[in-house]
Protein backbone atom coordinates (compact mmCIF):
# COMPACT_ATOMS: atom_id res chain seq x y z
CA UNK A 1 0.00 0.00 0.00
CA UNK A 2 1.55 3.00 -1.04
CA UNK A 3 -0.81 6.52 -0.76
CA UNK A 4 -0.90 7.24 2.80
CA UNK A 5 -2.11 9.66 4.73
CA UNK A 6 -1.16 11.78 8.53
CA UNK A 7 -4.06 12.09 10.76
CA UNK A 8 -4.12 12.39 14.56
CA UNK A 9 -6.37 10.24 16.83
CA UNK A 10 -6.56 7.58 19.08
CA UNK A 11 -5.90 3.78 18.70
CA UNK A 12 -9.23 2.83 19.59
CA UNK A 13 -10.24 5.35 17.19
CA UNK A 14 -8.31 4.39 14.65
CA UNK A 15 -9.29 0.53 14.87
CA UNK A 16 -13.10 1.74 14.17
CA UNK A 17 -12.10 4.05 11.21
CA UNK A 18 -9.87 1.31 9.70
CA UNK A 19 -12.93 -1.17 10.26
CA UNK A 20 -15.17 1.08 8.32
CA UNK A 21 -12.52 1.85 5.33
CA UNK A 22 -12.07 -2.47 5.44
CA UNK A 23 -15.50 -2.73 4.57
CA UNK A 24 -17.11 -3.62 7.87
CA UNK A 25 -21.01 -2.70 7.67
CA UNK A 26 -21.63 -4.48 10.74
CA UNK A 27 -21.04 -3.83 14.62
CA UNK A 28 -22.55 -6.03 17.43
CA UNK A 29 -21.11 -5.42 21.13
CA UNK A 30 -21.78 -4.09 24.18
CA UNK A 31 -19.26 -1.36 26.09
CA UNK A 32 -16.32 -2.04 28.23
CA UNK A 33 -13.17 -0.12 29.18
CA UNK A 34 -11.09 0.52 27.82
CA UNK A 35 -12.46 -0.46 24.11
CA UNK A 36 -15.77 1.79 24.79
CA UNK A 37 -14.22 4.51 22.53
CA UNK A 38 -14.15 1.76 19.38
CA UNK A 39 -17.94 1.46 19.91
CA UNK A 40 -18.75 5.25 19.74
CA UNK A 41 -17.10 5.70 17.19
CA UNK A 42 -18.20 3.41 14.49
CA UNK A 43 -21.22 3.57 15.66
CA UNK A 44 -21.13 7.42 14.47
CA UNK A 45 -19.38 5.80 11.61
CA UNK A 46 -21.52 3.01 10.03
CA UNK A 47 -25.16 4.88 9.54
CA UNK A 48 -23.37 6.83 7.70
CA UNK A 49 -22.00 4.31 5.31
CA UNK A 50 -25.30 2.29 4.97
CA UNK A 51 -23.78 0.27 7.76
CA UNK A 52 -25.78 -0.36 11.28
CA UNK A 53 -24.12 -0.50 15.06
CA UNK A 54 -25.68 -2.26 17.58
CA UNK A 55 -25.26 -1.94 21.60
CA UNK A 56 -26.67 -5.79 22.16
CA UNK A 57 -28.24 -6.63 25.51
CA UNK A 58 -24.57 -8.22 27.00
CA UNK A 59 -21.36 -9.44 25.38
CA UNK A 60 -22.67 -12.30 24.44
CA UNK A 61 -25.48 -10.84 22.50
CA UNK A 62 -22.80 -8.23 20.78
CA UNK A 63 -20.85 -11.65 19.42
CA UNK A 64 -23.69 -13.14 18.58
CA UNK A 65 -25.59 -10.83 16.59
CA UNK A 66 -22.19 -10.30 14.59
CA UNK A 67 -22.05 -13.72 13.74
CA UNK A 68 -24.86 -13.50 12.35
CA UNK A 69 -24.43 -10.61 10.01
CA UNK A 70 -21.23 -12.51 9.35
CA UNK A 71 -23.72 -15.19 8.20
CA UNK A 72 -25.24 -13.13 5.87
CA UNK A 73 -22.54 -12.09 4.12
CA UNK A 74 -21.59 -8.58 5.78
CA UNK A 75 -17.98 -8.19 7.28
CA UNK A 76 -18.41 -7.61 10.79
CA UNK A 77 -16.93 -6.71 14.04
CA UNK A 78 -16.94 -7.00 17.70
CA UNK A 79 -14.67 -4.97 19.94
CA UNK A 80 -14.13 -5.99 23.46
CA UNK A 81 -11.65 -6.18 26.43
CA UNK A 82 -10.75 -9.34 28.36
CA UNK A 83 -14.12 -10.33 30.37
CA UNK A 84 -15.70 -9.28 27.60
CA UNK A 85 -13.80 -12.35 25.88
CA UNK A 86 -14.30 -14.50 28.66
CA UNK A 87 -18.32 -13.87 28.21
CA UNK A 88 -18.28 -14.14 23.99
CA UNK A 89 -16.14 -17.35 24.33
CA UNK A 90 -18.11 -19.86 23.53
CA UNK A 91 -19.78 -18.35 20.48
CA UNK A 92 -16.20 -17.38 19.27
CA UNK A 93 -15.93 -21.29 19.03
CA UNK A 94 -18.92 -21.55 17.17
CA UNK A 95 -17.82 -19.11 14.54
CA UNK A 96 -14.71 -21.25 14.22
CA UNK A 97 -16.28 -24.60 13.94
CA UNK A 98 -18.61 -23.48 11.42
CA UNK A 99 -15.84 -20.95 10.04
CA UNK A 100 -17.96 -17.42 10.09
CA UNK A 101 -15.70 -14.62 9.34
CA UNK A 102 -15.44 -12.05 12.05
CA UNK A 103 -12.91 -9.06 13.57
CA UNK A 104 -12.86 -9.14 17.09
CA UNK A 105 -10.91 -5.94 18.55
CA UNK A 106 -9.64 -6.61 22.11
CA UNK A 107 -8.03 -4.06 23.99
CA UNK A 108 -6.50 -5.65 27.13
CA UNK A 109 -6.59 -4.85 30.40
CA UNK A 110 -6.06 -6.05 33.49
CA UNK A 111 -7.22 -9.36 34.90
CA UNK A 112 -8.38 -11.86 35.67
CA UNK A 113 -11.90 -11.09 36.37
CA UNK A 114 -12.81 -7.32 36.78
CA UNK A 115 -9.16 -6.51 37.49
CA UNK A 116 -8.07 -3.34 36.73
CA UNK A 117 -10.18 -1.84 34.27
CA UNK A 118 -8.86 0.98 33.11
CA UNK A 119 -5.07 -0.07 33.39
CA UNK A 120 -3.16 -1.44 30.89
CA UNK A 121 -1.95 -5.32 30.68
CA UNK A 122 -1.07 -7.96 27.96
CA UNK A 123 -2.93 -10.92 30.08
CA UNK A 124 -5.04 -11.78 27.02
CA UNK A 125 -2.41 -13.23 24.88
CA UNK A 126 -2.82 -16.71 26.27
CA UNK A 127 -6.64 -16.08 25.82
CA UNK A 128 -6.63 -15.16 22.02
CA UNK A 129 -4.98 -18.50 21.37
CA UNK A 130 -7.58 -20.89 22.85
CA UNK A 131 -10.69 -18.74 23.97
CA UNK A 132 -13.03 -21.51 23.79
CA UNK A 133 -13.02 -25.44 24.51
CA UNK A 134 -11.96 -27.43 21.73
CA UNK A 135 -9.39 -27.68 18.48
CA UNK A 136 -9.13 -24.85 16.29
CA UNK A 137 -6.13 -22.55 15.15
CA UNK A 138 -6.50 -18.95 16.49
CA UNK A 139 -5.42 -16.11 14.18
CA UNK A 140 -4.28 -13.26 16.28
CA UNK A 141 -2.66 -9.80 15.12
CA UNK A 142 -1.06 -7.54 17.96
CA UNK A 143 -0.88 -3.74 17.48
CA UNK A 144 2.82 -2.29 18.50
CA UNK A 145 2.02 1.52 17.41
CA UNK A 146 -0.89 3.85 16.69
CA UNK A 147 -0.90 3.19 12.91
CA UNK A 148 -0.69 -0.43 13.55
CA UNK A 149 -4.37 -0.01 14.96
CA UNK A 150 -5.18 1.06 11.60
CA UNK A 151 -3.47 -1.06 9.72
CA UNK A 152 -3.52 -4.74 11.35
CA UNK A 153 -7.54 -4.39 11.57
CA UNK A 154 -7.76 -3.82 7.52
CA UNK A 155 -5.66 -6.82 7.61
CA UNK A 156 -7.88 -8.37 10.11
CA UNK A 157 -10.88 -8.63 8.01
CA UNK A 158 -8.89 -9.52 4.66
CA UNK A 159 -7.82 -12.67 7.01
CA UNK A 160 -11.13 -13.02 7.96
CA UNK A 161 -12.41 -13.77 4.93
CA UNK A 162 -9.37 -15.56 3.72
CA UNK A 163 -9.48 -17.85 6.59
CA UNK A 164 -13.48 -17.64 7.38
CA UNK A 165 -12.99 -17.36 11.01
CA UNK A 166 -12.78 -14.55 13.71
CA UNK A 167 -9.60 -13.16 13.62
CA UNK A 168 -8.56 -11.45 16.95
CA UNK A 169 -6.66 -7.46 16.82
CA UNK A 170 -5.00 -7.13 20.15
CA UNK A 171 -4.85 -3.55 21.52
CA UNK A 172 -4.21 -2.69 24.89
CA UNK A 173 -5.16 0.16 27.14
CA UNK A 174 -1.99 2.51 26.29
CA UNK A 175 -2.13 2.20 22.84
CA UNK A 176 -5.95 2.27 22.69
CA UNK A 177 -5.97 5.53 24.55
CA UNK A 178 -2.83 7.28 23.39
CA UNK A 179 -2.71 9.83 21.06
CA UNK A 180 -0.68 11.05 18.14
CA UNK A 181 0.02 10.83 14.73
CA UNK A 182 -0.16 8.31 12.96
CA UNK A 183 0.58 7.83 8.69
CA UNK A 184 -1.71 5.38 7.34
CA UNK A 185 -3.03 3.82 3.83
CA UNK A 186 -5.36 5.78 2.16
CA UNK A 187 -8.79 4.71 2.11
CA UNK A 188 -8.56 4.17 -1.56
CA UNK A 189 -5.05 2.07 -0.98
CA UNK A 190 -7.25 0.17 1.49
CA UNK A 191 -10.25 -0.58 -0.69
CA UNK A 192 -7.72 -1.42 -4.00
CA UNK A 193 -6.70 -4.27 -1.29
CA UNK A 194 -9.85 -6.01 -0.47
CA UNK A 195 -10.63 -9.63 -1.52
CA UNK A 196 -13.72 -10.54 -1.26
CA UNK A 197 -14.39 -13.78 0.39
CA UNK A 198 -15.01 -16.80 -1.88
CA UNK A 199 -18.64 -17.84 -2.74
CA UNK A 200 -19.92 -20.47 -4.70
CA UNK A 201 -21.77 -19.84 -8.10
CA UNK A 202 -22.90 -23.36 -9.21
CA UNK A 203 -26.49 -24.96 -9.10
CA UNK A 204 -27.98 -24.31 -5.65
CA UNK A 205 -28.21 -28.00 -5.39
CA UNK A 206 -24.53 -28.71 -6.56
CA UNK A 207 -23.49 -26.73 -3.03
CA UNK A 208 -21.72 -28.21 -0.58
CA UNK A 209 -20.21 -25.31 1.89
CA UNK A 210 -17.86 -27.70 3.80
CA UNK A 211 -16.90 -29.77 0.72
CA UNK A 212 -13.51 -27.93 0.05
CA UNK A 213 -9.81 -29.50 -0.28
CA UNK A 214 -7.85 -30.21 3.30
CA UNK A 215 -6.01 -27.15 3.34
CA UNK A 216 -9.25 -24.49 2.52
CA UNK A 217 -11.51 -22.55 4.19
CA UNK A 218 -15.62 -23.45 4.15
CA UNK A 219 -17.06 -21.27 1.32
CA UNK A 220 -19.96 -19.95 2.85
CA UNK A 221 -22.32 -18.01 0.49
CA UNK A 222 -24.28 -15.22 2.26
CA UNK A 223 -27.38 -16.86 3.55
CA UNK A 224 -30.72 -15.50 1.93
CA UNK A 225 -29.33 -15.63 -1.53
CA UNK A 226 -31.09 -18.94 -2.21
CA UNK A 227 -27.97 -21.30 -1.45
CA UNK A 228 -29.27 -23.36 1.53
CA UNK A 229 -26.73 -24.96 4.09
CA UNK A 230 -27.06 -26.25 7.40
CA UNK A 231 -25.07 -24.25 10.35
CA UNK A 232 -24.33 -25.62 13.20
CA UNK A 233 -21.83 -26.16 16.13
CA UNK A 234 -22.15 -29.83 16.02
CA UNK A 235 -19.21 -31.66 13.67
CA UNK A 236 -20.60 -31.78 10.50
CA UNK A 237 -20.43 -32.92 7.07
CA UNK A 238 -19.90 -31.20 3.80
CA UNK A 239 -23.42 -30.42 3.21
CA UNK A 240 -22.96 -28.89 7.40
CA UNK A 241 -25.46 -31.45 8.32
CA UNK A 242 -24.14 -32.87 12.04
CA UNK A 243 -22.29 -36.35 11.86
CA UNK A 244 -20.23 -38.45 13.77
CA UNK A 245 -18.30 -40.39 11.29
CA UNK A 246 -15.28 -41.45 11.77
CA UNK A 247 -13.25 -40.55 8.99
CA UNK A 248 -15.56 -36.65 8.34
CA UNK A 249 -15.10 -35.73 12.00
CA UNK A 250 -11.22 -36.56 12.05
CA UNK A 251 -10.68 -34.39 8.46
CA UNK A 252 -13.35 -31.54 10.11
CA UNK A 253 -11.06 -30.54 12.62
CA UNK A 254 -7.45 -31.48 11.07
CA UNK A 255 -8.78 -28.71 8.14
CA UNK A 256 -9.13 -26.04 10.62
CA UNK A 257 -5.62 -26.43 11.71
CA UNK A 258 -3.98 -26.89 8.14
CA UNK A 259 -6.44 -24.23 6.72
CA UNK A 260 -4.01 -21.90 8.76
CA UNK A 261 -0.63 -23.82 9.21
CA UNK A 262 -0.09 -24.34 5.87
CA UNK A 263 -0.75 -20.73 4.54
CA UNK A 264 0.79 -19.12 7.61
CA UNK A 265 3.38 -16.88 5.29
CA UNK A 266 -0.29 -14.87 4.20
CA UNK A 267 -0.48 -14.32 7.87
CA UNK A 268 2.99 -13.89 9.63
CA UNK A 269 4.22 -10.66 10.15
CA UNK A 270 7.06 -9.45 12.22
CA UNK A 271 9.44 -5.81 12.76
CA UNK A 272 13.21 -6.50 13.67
CA UNK A 273 14.28 -3.35 14.89
CA UNK A 274 18.60 -2.91 15.18
CA UNK A 275 19.19 -6.67 15.27
CA UNK A 276 21.61 -7.25 12.15
CA UNK A 277 24.37 -6.04 14.50
CA UNK A 278 22.74 -6.76 18.01
CA UNK A 279 24.30 -8.40 20.74
CA UNK A 280 21.31 -9.05 22.94
CA UNK A 281 17.98 -10.01 21.55
CA UNK A 282 14.73 -8.54 23.57
CA UNK A 283 11.95 -9.68 22.38
CA UNK A 284 8.29 -8.01 22.88
CA UNK A 285 4.93 -7.05 21.39
CA UNK A 286 2.23 -4.53 21.78
CA UNK A 287 2.49 -0.99 23.30
CA UNK A 288 5.67 -2.85 25.54
CA UNK A 289 7.28 -2.47 22.39
CA UNK A 290 7.34 1.29 22.56
CA UNK A 291 9.09 0.66 25.74
CA UNK A 292 11.54 -1.30 24.30
CA UNK A 293 12.64 0.79 21.49
CA UNK A 294 13.27 3.69 23.26
CA UNK A 295 15.23 1.22 25.48
CA UNK A 296 17.32 0.41 22.56
CA UNK A 297 18.40 3.83 21.52
CA UNK A 298 19.25 4.79 24.67
CA UNK A 299 21.45 1.24 24.94
CA UNK A 300 22.69 1.51 21.83
CA UNK A 301 24.17 5.35 23.03
CA UNK A 302 25.83 4.19 25.28
CA UNK A 303 27.32 1.08 23.02
CA UNK A 304 25.27 -1.42 24.37
CA UNK A 305 24.34 -3.55 20.97
CA UNK A 306 20.64 -4.73 21.52
CA UNK A 307 18.08 -4.66 19.22
CA UNK A 308 14.06 -5.76 19.12
CA UNK A 309 12.29 -8.70 17.74
CA UNK A 310 8.37 -8.06 17.92
CA UNK A 311 5.76 -10.27 16.68
CA UNK A 312 2.65 -8.38 15.14
CA UNK A 313 1.26 -11.89 14.55
CA UNK A 314 0.81 -13.15 17.48
CA UNK A 315 -1.04 -16.30 16.62
CA UNK A 316 -0.02 -18.61 14.80
CA UNK A 317 3.46 -17.62 16.51
CA UNK A 318 6.75 -16.85 13.80
CA UNK A 319 8.15 -20.64 15.21
CA UNK A 320 10.64 -20.26 12.63
CA UNK A 321 12.50 -16.91 12.86
CA UNK A 322 11.84 -17.51 16.65
CA UNK A 323 13.92 -20.51 16.74
CA UNK A 324 16.59 -18.88 14.21
CA UNK A 325 17.04 -16.51 16.69
CA UNK A 326 17.52 -18.47 19.33
CA UNK A 327 20.32 -19.90 17.74
CA UNK A 328 21.61 -16.52 16.83
CA UNK A 329 21.82 -14.92 20.17
CA UNK A 330 22.99 -16.21 23.62
CA UNK A 331 21.60 -13.49 25.53
CA UNK A 332 17.79 -12.58 25.24
CA UNK A 333 15.20 -11.02 27.36
CA UNK A 334 11.19 -11.44 26.75
CA UNK A 335 9.53 -8.64 27.98
CA UNK A 336 5.78 -8.45 28.61
CA UNK A 337 2.65 -7.47 30.35
CA UNK A 338 1.91 -10.53 32.02
CA UNK A 339 3.46 -13.16 33.81
CA UNK A 340 5.45 -14.50 30.96
CA UNK A 341 2.07 -15.98 28.85
CA UNK A 342 4.47 -15.50 25.48
CA UNK A 343 7.51 -16.37 26.94
CA UNK A 344 6.43 -20.09 27.17
CA UNK A 345 5.90 -19.66 23.04
CA UNK A 346 9.25 -18.20 22.91
CA UNK A 347 10.78 -21.07 24.75
CA UNK A 348 9.15 -23.59 22.77
CA UNK A 349 9.90 -22.37 19.36
CA UNK A 350 13.54 -21.88 20.30
CA UNK A 351 13.94 -25.02 22.42
CA UNK A 352 15.47 -23.39 25.16
CA UNK A 353 14.65 -22.48 28.39
CA UNK A 354 17.47 -19.99 29.19
CA UNK A 355 15.41 -16.74 28.28
CA UNK A 356 15.37 -13.79 30.27
CA UNK A 357 12.02 -12.41 31.54
CA UNK A 358 10.74 -8.75 32.37
CA UNK A 359 7.08 -8.87 33.21
CA UNK A 360 4.32 -6.56 35.27
CA UNK A 361 1.26 -6.94 36.08
CA UNK A 362 0.42 -3.81 38.63
CA UNK A 363 -1.55 -2.39 35.81
CA UNK A 364 1.33 0.46 35.00
CA UNK A 365 3.43 0.49 31.72
CA UNK A 366 7.21 -0.51 31.43
CA UNK A 367 9.14 2.48 31.60
CA UNK A 368 12.33 3.03 29.16
CA UNK A 369 14.21 2.86 32.55
CA UNK A 370 13.12 -0.69 33.70
CA UNK A 371 13.95 -2.26 30.56
CA UNK A 372 17.49 -0.62 30.60
CA UNK A 373 17.81 -1.42 33.85
CA UNK A 374 17.34 -5.45 33.30
CA UNK A 375 19.26 -5.34 30.48
CA UNK A 376 22.59 -4.23 32.59
CA UNK A 377 21.67 -7.48 34.66
CA UNK A 378 22.02 -9.67 31.86
CA UNK B 1 13.67 21.84 20.02
CA UNK B 2 14.78 19.24 22.61
CA UNK B 3 11.69 17.35 24.02
CA UNK B 4 9.09 19.62 26.26
CA UNK B 5 7.22 17.28 28.87
CA UNK B 6 4.11 18.37 30.73
CA UNK B 7 1.97 16.78 32.93
CA UNK B 8 -2.10 17.82 33.78
CA UNK B 9 -3.47 16.56 36.96
CA UNK B 10 -6.54 16.61 38.21
CA UNK B 11 -9.78 14.45 38.99
CA UNK B 12 -11.88 12.84 36.62
CA UNK B 13 -14.64 14.61 35.70
CA UNK B 14 -12.72 17.85 35.43
CA UNK B 15 -11.74 17.80 31.45
CA UNK B 16 -7.66 18.09 31.83
CA UNK B 17 -7.81 15.85 29.00
CA UNK B 18 -8.65 18.32 26.43
CA UNK B 19 -5.53 20.62 26.77
CA UNK B 20 -3.41 17.43 26.03
CA UNK B 21 -4.83 16.77 23.08
CA UNK B 22 -4.52 20.17 21.56
CA UNK B 23 -0.87 20.62 22.49
CA UNK B 24 0.09 17.21 20.63
CA UNK B 25 -2.15 18.54 17.96
CA UNK B 26 -0.71 21.74 17.29
CA UNK B 27 2.62 20.59 17.76
CA UNK B 28 2.16 17.82 15.13
CA UNK B 29 0.08 20.60 12.62
CA UNK B 30 3.89 22.48 13.28
CA UNK B 31 5.52 19.45 11.66
CA UNK B 32 6.68 18.37 14.80
CA UNK B 33 5.90 15.21 17.21
CA UNK B 34 3.08 15.26 20.18
CA UNK B 35 1.85 12.63 22.15
CA UNK B 36 -0.80 12.49 24.83
CA UNK B 37 -1.72 10.08 27.23
CA UNK B 38 -4.09 9.64 30.30
CA UNK B 39 -4.02 7.61 32.87
CA UNK B 40 -7.41 7.63 35.38
CA UNK B 41 -8.99 5.52 37.88
CA UNK B 42 -11.84 3.14 37.31
CA UNK B 43 -13.72 5.62 39.90
CA UNK B 44 -16.71 7.52 37.32
CA UNK B 45 -15.74 10.87 39.33
CA UNK B 46 -13.24 11.90 42.05
CA UNK B 47 -10.40 9.46 41.20
CA UNK B 48 -6.97 10.99 40.54
CA UNK B 49 -6.53 11.71 36.72
CA UNK B 50 -2.87 12.74 34.82
CA UNK B 51 -2.70 13.71 31.44
CA UNK B 52 0.99 13.82 29.78
CA UNK B 53 2.06 15.60 26.75
CA UNK B 54 5.50 15.50 25.43
CA UNK B 55 6.62 17.40 22.20
CA UNK B 56 9.24 17.17 20.26
CA UNK B 57 10.86 17.39 16.90
CA UNK B 58 12.12 14.01 16.79
CA UNK B 59 9.86 11.02 16.90
CA UNK B 60 8.27 9.69 20.47
CA UNK B 61 8.17 5.69 20.65
CA UNK B 62 7.22 5.64 24.32
CA UNK B 63 4.35 8.11 25.11
CA UNK B 64 4.42 7.80 28.76
CA UNK B 65 6.08 11.26 30.41
CA UNK B 66 9.30 10.06 32.47
CA UNK B 67 9.22 10.24 36.12
CA UNK B 68 12.46 13.20 37.03
CA UNK B 69 11.94 14.62 33.31
CA UNK B 70 8.82 16.87 33.78
CA UNK B 71 9.93 19.89 33.04
CA UNK B 72 6.13 21.60 33.51
CA UNK B 73 3.12 20.44 35.55
CA UNK B 74 -0.14 21.51 36.28
CA UNK B 75 -2.84 20.52 39.03
CA UNK B 76 -6.52 21.44 40.36
CA UNK B 77 -6.92 18.48 43.00
CA UNK B 78 -4.45 17.83 45.74
CA UNK B 79 -5.26 14.24 45.71
CA UNK B 80 -3.59 13.80 42.29
CA UNK B 81 -1.11 17.14 43.20
CA UNK B 82 0.52 14.64 46.15
CA UNK B 83 0.56 11.36 43.73
CA UNK B 84 2.42 13.36 41.20
CA UNK B 85 4.69 15.83 42.03
CA UNK B 86 7.53 13.26 42.60
CA UNK B 87 7.68 13.34 38.40
CA UNK B 88 8.52 16.63 38.25
CA UNK B 89 12.68 17.50 38.10
CA UNK B 90 13.69 19.50 40.40
CA UNK B 91 13.47 23.26 40.21
CA UNK B 92 10.74 22.55 37.67
CA UNK B 93 7.80 24.84 37.53
CA UNK B 94 4.38 23.40 38.98
CA UNK B 95 0.90 25.53 38.29
CA UNK B 96 -1.62 24.80 41.27
CA UNK B 97 -5.08 25.93 41.79
CA UNK B 98 -4.51 27.12 45.57
CA UNK B 99 -7.91 26.65 46.42
CA UNK B 100 -7.54 23.12 46.10
CA UNK B 101 -3.66 21.86 46.25
CA UNK B 102 -2.07 22.41 48.94
CA UNK B 103 1.93 21.92 48.53
CA UNK B 104 4.35 21.92 51.88
CA UNK B 105 7.51 24.14 52.49
CA UNK B 106 9.55 21.64 51.30
CA UNK B 107 7.72 21.12 48.19
CA UNK B 108 7.98 24.99 47.76
CA UNK B 109 11.71 24.53 47.86
CA UNK B 110 11.91 21.83 45.52
CA UNK B 111 10.21 23.66 42.74
CA UNK B 112 8.86 26.64 41.31
CA UNK B 113 5.49 26.68 42.82
CA UNK B 114 3.03 29.59 41.59
CA UNK B 115 -0.69 29.91 42.72
CA UNK B 116 -3.07 30.90 39.91
CA UNK B 117 -6.86 30.08 40.42
CA UNK B 118 -7.71 28.61 37.64
CA UNK B 119 -10.88 26.98 38.41
CA UNK B 120 -12.16 30.61 39.82
CA UNK B 121 -11.14 31.92 36.53
CA UNK B 122 -12.77 29.67 34.68
CA UNK B 123 -16.28 29.68 36.95
CA UNK B 124 -16.30 33.40 37.75
CA UNK B 125 -14.56 35.51 34.89
CA UNK B 126 -14.90 33.31 32.00
CA UNK B 127 -18.06 32.88 33.24
CA UNK B 128 -18.34 28.36 32.30
CA UNK B 129 -16.20 26.06 34.32
CA UNK B 130 -15.75 24.16 31.37
CA UNK B 131 -12.80 26.33 30.49
CA UNK B 132 -10.70 25.56 32.72
CA UNK B 133 -8.52 23.42 30.11
CA UNK B 134 -8.35 26.03 27.81
CA UNK B 135 -7.51 28.98 31.05
CA UNK B 136 -5.13 25.51 31.91
CA UNK B 137 -3.79 25.82 28.12
CA UNK B 138 -2.51 29.27 28.06
CA UNK B 139 -0.38 29.25 31.46
CA UNK B 140 0.98 26.01 29.64
CA UNK B 141 2.16 27.82 27.08
CA UNK B 142 3.46 30.79 28.61
CA UNK B 143 5.36 29.04 31.22
CA UNK B 144 7.00 26.51 28.55
CA UNK B 145 7.23 28.30 25.58
CA UNK B 146 6.52 25.14 23.73
CA UNK B 147 4.24 26.47 20.42
CA UNK B 148 3.49 29.66 18.68
CA UNK B 149 0.39 31.24 20.53
CA UNK B 150 -1.47 31.71 17.44
CA UNK B 151 -1.05 28.10 16.14
CA UNK B 152 -2.39 27.13 19.42
CA UNK B 153 -4.96 29.41 19.79
CA UNK B 154 -6.42 27.85 15.97
CA UNK B 155 -5.72 24.69 17.17
CA UNK B 156 -8.11 25.08 20.19
CA UNK B 157 -10.64 26.83 18.76
CA UNK B 158 -11.09 23.87 15.52
CA UNK B 159 -11.46 21.95 18.30
CA UNK B 160 -14.19 23.32 20.24
CA UNK B 161 -17.86 24.49 18.15
CA UNK B 162 -18.31 27.83 16.78
CA UNK B 163 -20.62 29.22 19.39
CA UNK B 164 -18.35 28.53 21.72
CA UNK B 165 -15.29 30.24 20.15
CA UNK B 166 -15.65 34.05 22.07
CA UNK B 167 -15.81 32.06 25.10
CA UNK B 168 -12.73 30.05 24.70
CA UNK B 169 -10.26 32.94 23.30
CA UNK B 170 -11.65 34.94 26.68
CA UNK B 171 -10.31 31.78 28.42
CA UNK B 172 -7.26 31.82 26.86
CA UNK B 173 -6.70 35.56 27.26
CA UNK B 174 -7.17 34.95 30.80
CA UNK B 175 -4.92 32.06 31.49
CA UNK B 176 -2.25 34.34 29.64
CA UNK B 177 -3.31 37.35 31.53
CA UNK B 178 -2.38 35.76 35.28
CA UNK B 179 0.32 33.95 33.84
CA UNK B 180 1.94 37.03 33.25
CA UNK B 181 1.06 38.88 36.37
CA UNK B 182 2.45 35.54 38.28
CA UNK B 183 5.91 35.86 36.16
CA UNK B 184 5.98 39.78 37.08
CA UNK B 185 5.54 38.74 40.77
CA UNK B 186 8.32 36.58 41.02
Amino acid sequence: MSATREVISSGNDLAAMAAVDAGCRFFGGYPITPSSEVMHTISDLLPKVGGAAIQMEDEIGGVAAAIGAGMSGVRTLTATSGPGISLKAENLGLAQMAEVPLVVINVMRGGPSTGLPTRVAQGDVAQAKNPSHGDYKSITLCAGNLAECYTETVRAFNLADRFMQPVFVLLDETIGHMHAKAIIPTEEAVKEGIVPRKTFDGAPEDYLPYGVEQDQPAVLNPMFKGYRYHFTGLHHDASGFPTEEIETCRKLIDRLFRKVEEHQGEIELNEEYMLDDAEILLIGYGSASLAIKEAVDVLRAEGVKVGMFRPITLWPSPEKRLHELGQKFDKILSVELNQGQYLEEIQRSMGRLDIAKLTKTNGRPFSPSDIIEKVKEL
Amino acid sequence: MSRIVMRFTGVGGQGVLLAGEIFAAAKIKEGGFGVKTATYTSQVRGGATVVDIQLDDKEIFYPYAIDGQIDFMLSVADVSYQQFKNGVKDGGTIVIEPNLVHPTEEDRKRWNIIEIPIITIAKEEVGNVITQSVVALAIANRYTNALDEKLLVDTMLSKVPPRFHELNKKAYELGKKYANEAMAEA
